[in-house]
C-alpha cells in the first residue's frame, strides 16, 4: 500500500509566492516549539517549501514570529 | 541596475509618529529613488520576542525603485540610526501579492515541479 500523496496547501490556495509579512499564515507551518514544519508533514511542494523556509526566517528576524515558542518559564 | 525593493523597518515605539515620519523621509532621501516610495504603516505592534528592553515596535513597509549602488549608503544610515530597531531590505518579488494562480498556471507549475523533485 502506498500512501496517497498530500497536496500542497499553498497550491490549493493558489499562492504564487509565500509572503514573509503574513505571520498568521506562516504560523500554520511551524510546530508548537516554533520549528519549521517539514514538508513530509505539511505536504508542501518543494518549491513552496523553499520559499516558506526563507519567509519564516525573515519573519523571525523582524520579530513577527519567535525563534522559539511555548517554553516560557 | 534599477530594481524594485521592499523594505520593512521596525522603529522604536516610544518615538513620536512625526519623528518616525521624519526619519523615514530622511533615509529615503539617500536613495534618490525613482518616483515616490510607497509606504504602508502597520503602526505599533507587539514583538514576538523582546529586543533589548522593547516589547513593541512601529512597523513600516516601504517599496521603492532604486539603483543597487546606493543601497550600502542607505543601509549604513539605517544602522547608525538608534531609532531603527530592525530593518530588512529585500528584492521585491513581483509574484508576491499577485492575483491567485489560475488552473492552467497551477498545472504548468505542477509539470515543472515534477521534474525537479522526484522523491
Amino acid at each position: 500500500m502506498r500512501r496517497q500523496k498530500k497536496t500542497c496547501p499553498m497550491d490549493e490556495a493558489r499562492i504564487r509566492w509565500v509572503d514573509y509579512k503574513d505571520e498568521r499564515f506562516l504560523s500554520r507551518f511551524i510546530t508548537d516549539n516554533g520549528k519549521i514544519l517539514p514538508s513530509r508533514l505539511s505536504g508542501t511542494c518543494a518549491r513552496h517549501q523553499r520559499q516558506l523556509a526563507s519567509a519564516i526566517k525573515k519573519a523571525r528576524f523582524l520579530a513577527l514570529l519567535g525563534y522559539t515558542r511555548g517554553q516560557q518559564a | 541596475m534599477i530594481r524594485e525593493y521592499e523594505a520593512v523597518y521596525v522603529f522604536d515605539s516610544t518615538l513620536e509618529d512625526a519623528a518616525i515620519n521624519e526619519k523615514v523621509a530622511k533615509h529615503h532621501a539617500l536613495l534618490s529613488a525613482e518616483g515616490e516610495p510607497s509606504l504602508n504603516h502597520w503602526g505599533r505592534r507587539q514583538l514576538a520576542y523582546k529586543i533589548g528592553k522593547r516589547d513593541t515596535g512601529y512597523y513600516i513597509v516601504a517599496r521603492f525603485k532604486a539603483d543597487g549602488k546606493v543601497l550600502p549608503e542607505f543601509e549604513r544610515s539605517l544602522k547608525l540610526d538608534d531609532g531603527v530597531v530592525r530593518y530588512l531590505i529585500s528584492i521585491h518579488e513581483d509574484e508576491l501579492g499577485a492575483p491567485p494562480m489560475t488552473e492552467e498556471q497551477l498545472a504548468a507549475k505542477r509539470a515543472r515541479d515534477d521534474d525537479e523533485d522526484d522523491d
